[in-house]
């Protein structure tokens, strides 16, 4: 009983401490709304209109209903041009983003049931853009092949694949990128809440006074955990609210998985801040790592951005001790699948472990003298 | 019977001894007072007393138990307040209390330590909105909740007025018991000559132990004892003065405060301050914490802007033109206000530029200030690692390095040891001979004696002007304390 008296008064001296401080406020609820309406509108992964040159050398009436065809998709705007060098030009001044020249041949070879040749040119020097452009003008030129007149005479015409893609059918890149955001807010605020803390109280000189009472390690350990579990667990309802609320991100899955499995990551998070908070004993530098160790990894290494299984294999290994990781996979199916027991648990029993580990690295770390 | 029992300790911190193969019992139930030079070890030695520190070598026993394998148990019987109080600047004076008494188990009480410390007021403001004064008694009463056998104090009284270390006096010998022990660091001397015992630090060992009143019958003749036992003092000619080329000015009033003002919405903390510093006078700026010094002090070099009133410096009027005035100029800010991480040359150097000293001439003078303040050993020392003596000589080095005619000290000497303080104002009195005027706040009585005229603030407001010797005839006081007791206490009568 005397010794949850301790744990209850430094809880209560964090909150008090939390409601005082604007930072601990502004990271745990501004922090979120910033990053959310950034990647709400900032960041659009979507395939965008492009604006493509067009120069059509076969006088062939058929041929100009592909130019026509170009100017009707909906994910093209064309310009049409006579001049080679003026196009050239508009390519290098970027005006337009690629190009397509059809030769004059081009509906002989066909009429011949001669496979025909079409130049695509694309801009290297943006590769996502060049990619759309070169997929666009196949696609269009081969759409236009299957209603034209040429349809029966191309042998072995081109099997267009037509690709489903399934929890996200418009491709709208807002359903797994929101909830993506919500794992990088919550590392980061898991990680700044705590980073702070225990260095402020060595800047400060409280902790001298602490460890001339009888608190123990332990009231020390769970009197900074606790409360920040809980400041982070409001953050990230107000997370959540933000996106399926205000944003109309669909989810799939229950909330109930989703909130116990945040819980989890949030443990993990506040291990990794209270580590650098106690072993740096300095506000400024526990930030500025905490940023380098937390932020970066987070958002390079968990497969949120980049595919984990196109990076180099030393850096796959190194994605398997890093928490967003788990928790990124996990909020992704969440949201747009449903909750799948496979992954909540396998997930889980990560984020648990990790949590553990980093639990005990923390308690080992709080020192109860001032030098060891 | 011994509340602390030392014998043999060693203590290194890398390859420096902080504390050398020291002995030292304490007795129960007195109060001890520990002094000692600036990084003689006394943070050091308290540290390791009440386990904080782990010890090297050597045995050690406080209230019957090992610090170094009991320390829980041990932190139970103590009430330690460190230097800087240990109070969460954020909470307010009410939360503080309530968070010790529950880390201390004991009763949530506080209405008689309230009324004690006339804190009561205060009950709902923050922690670290406290003057300096009500900061340290508000720290002794966490540290005094559950009533402790042995209580240590690590300098307290450090930037705090006479009236405020007086009432902090009597709290502690109010508040303890007959069996309380007490161990209270210090560097007042005249506060170490009225406790029981007095330990001597020196070089991490005790190079004194005894009743202060064996050393010597009052507290100024105490004063010098010590600094005999620290290896003494001899004043010498000062290097820094000897090297000071004083400008060619012709003017009567170096420094001129023109009716100041101060307001932060209907409170003033400076009202109407007007003053006129003569050239090569030393004049001191005196009052309790948060009577208005410091923001005069910061008003009169252009930090912060006065309501109304000015300030001219070597005749140049600071609000209207204030790079000019502030080129005579040298400051000396409260806290260390260098660049911790830059080493003493980088500093120096830092600073020779900025008061715009060209290239040529600035070699040159960094030698000069090197060798006039001998910090050649130490040159290439980052400037945080020093002890605070010589950081407080590096802060005055920059502040003079520009051969300002006019020098304003914030509290040059706040924590400073006796022989530092000493040399200290050979340096300004003699500066002052060669020309330079200089204002200067404090809050140690003797070193007011130095000053050529003083002014006494209270409550952003002059209440007495004159000569030392002046103000003590005023006031019918022996002492420049006693003066400033009665003075301070007059005005607050006459306001009723």
């Amino acid at each position: 009983m005397k010794n949850n008296r301790i744990v209850f008064a430094l809880i209560k001296k964090e909150f008090l401490q939390i409601l005082r401080d604007p930072s601990s406020i502004i990271i745990a609820f501004l922090l979120p709304l910033i990053s959310i309406v950034i990647y709400m509108y900032g960041i659009n992964l979507d395939s965008v209109k492009v604006v493509m040159g067009i120069k059509n050398d076969d006088a062939n009436p058929e041929v100009q209903t592909l130019v026509k065809s170009f100017g009707h998709s909906k994910y093209v705007n064309s310009i049409v041009y006579d001049n080679m060098t003026e196009m050239t030009d508009a390519i290098v001044r970027s005006k337009i983003k690629g190009a397509v020249v059809i030769p004059n041949d081009f509906s002989t070879k066909l009429s011949r049931g001669q496979s025909a040749d079409m130049l695509v040119i694309t801009d290297g020097s943006e590769v996502n853009t060049a990619n759309y452009v070169q997929s666009y003008a196949t696609q269009i030129a081969n759409n236009w092949l299957q209603t034209s007149r040429y349809k029966y005479l191309v042998k072995g015409a081109a099997v267009t694949p037509e690709i489903r893609t399934w929890y996200n059918q418009g491709s709208n890149s807002h359903y797994f990128i929101l909830p993506g955001s919500i794992a990088i807010s919550m590392t980061l605020i898991g990680m700044l809440l705590t980073a702070l803390v225990i260095a402020r109280e060595w800047e400060r000189g409280t902790m001298e006074a602490l460890l001339s009472t009888q608190v123990k390690k332990i009231d020390i350990v769970l009197g900074k955990y606790i409360p920040y579990f809980v400041l982070g667990m409001v953050s990230m309802a107000f997370n959540v609210f933000l996106c399926v609320g205000i944003f109309r991100i669909p989810f799939r899955g229950s909330f109930l998985v989703l909130f116990a499995v945040s819980g989890l990551f949030l443990f993990t998070c506040l291990g990794i801040g209270l580590i650098i908070s106690s072993k740096l004993k300095n506000q400024f530098l526990a930030s500025q790592v905490t940023l380098g160790v937390g932020l970066l990894p987070s958002m390079l290494l968990s497969g949120l951005m980049f595919p984990i299984n196109s990076m180099p294999v030393i850096f796959q290994w190194l994605t398997y001790i890093l928490p967003p990781k788990y928790f990124i996979t996990f909020i992704e199916s969440e949201f747009m699948a449903g909750t799948i027991f496979e992954i909540v648990i396998i997930n889980s029993i990560f984020l648990t472990v990790l949590g553990l580990l980093l639990f005990a690295v923390v308690y080992n770390s709080t020192d109860m003298r001032l030098e060891k | 019977m011994y509340t602390v029992e030392i014998k043999n300790l060693i203590k290194k911190f890398g390859t420096v001894t902080a504390i050398n193969n020291l002995s030292l019992n304490i007795e129960s139930g007195k109060i001890t007072g520990l002094i000692g030079a600036d990084g003689a070890g006394k943070t050091t030695l308290i540290r390791l007393i009440i386990g904080l520190l782990p010890k090297d070598s050597g045995s050690m026993c406080t209230l019957g138990l090992n610090p170094d394998t009991q320390k829980n148990e041990l932190n139970a019987k103590i009430g330690y307040m460190p230097q800087k109080f240990g109070l969460y600047e954020d909470l307010t004076v009410i939360e503080n209390l309530r968070l010790y008494a529950d880390l201390k188990n004991v009763p949530q009480e506080f209405d008689k330590l309230l009324e004690i410390t006339s804190l009561a007021p205060f009950k709902e403001r923050l922690a670290g909105a406290l003057s300096g004064g009500m900061k340290q008694k508000l720290g002794l009463c966490c540290t005094l909740l559950d009533s402790p056998e042995f209580l240590i104090l690590d300098e307290p009284s450090v930037g705090v007025d006479p009236i405020s270390r007086h009432d902090l006096m009597q709290m502690v010998k109010n508040l303890i018991t007959g069996k309380t022990t007490v161990l209270w660091s210090t560097a007042y001397l005249d506060e170490a000559h009225s406790f029981d015992t007095t330990v001597v630090m020196d070089k991490g060992k005790i190079i004194y132990e005894g009743k202060p009143h064996d050393l010597a019958p009052d507290s100024a003749e105490f004063e010098n004892k010590v600094i005999d036992l620290m290896g003494g003092y001899k004043k010498e000619e000062s290097m820094i003065a000897k090297n000071y080329t004083p400008g060619n000015f012709d003017i009567e009033y170096a420094v001129e405060a023109c009716s100041l003002e101060k307001k932060y919405g209907s409170f003033y903390a400076v009202k109407n301050n007007s003053f006129k510093i003569k050239k090569g006078e030393i004049f001191g700026l005196l009052g309790p914490n948060g009577a208005g010094k410091s923001t005069s002090f910061k008003m009169m070099c252009g930090l912060a802007r006065p309501t109304s009133g000015t300030a001219k410096i070597m005749g140049t009027d600071i609000t209207k033109n204030p790079e000019k005035a502030r080129s005579n100029l040298g400051y000396m800010a409260q806290k260390f206000s260098l660049y911790g991480n830059l080493t003493v040359r980088q500093n120096l150097e830092f600073f020779a530029s900025v008061y715009g000293i060209g290239l040529f001439d600035r070699k040159k003078r960094m030698e000069e200030i090197i060798d006039v303040f001998n910090f050649k050993d130490i040159q290439n020392q980052k400037s945080e690692e020093l002890p605070l003596g010589f950081k407080q000589r590096l802060s005055m080095a920059c502040a003079l390095i520009h051969n300002p005619p006019v020098l304003f000290l914030d509290e040059p000497t706040s924590g400073v040891d006796v022989i530092v303080r000493r040399d200290f104002w050979n340096h300004i009195t003699s500066l002052a001979k060669k020309g330079v005027t200089i204002l200067v706040t404090t809050h140690f009585m003797d070193e007011a004696e130095y000053c050529d005229r003083i002014s006494l603030f209270y409550h952003g407001e002059t209440i007495a002007l004159g000569t030392p010797f002046e103000l003590k005839k005023n006031a019918g006081a022996k002492t420049m304390e006693e003066a400033f007791v009665t003075l301070i206490k007059e005005s607050e009568n006459e306001k009723q």
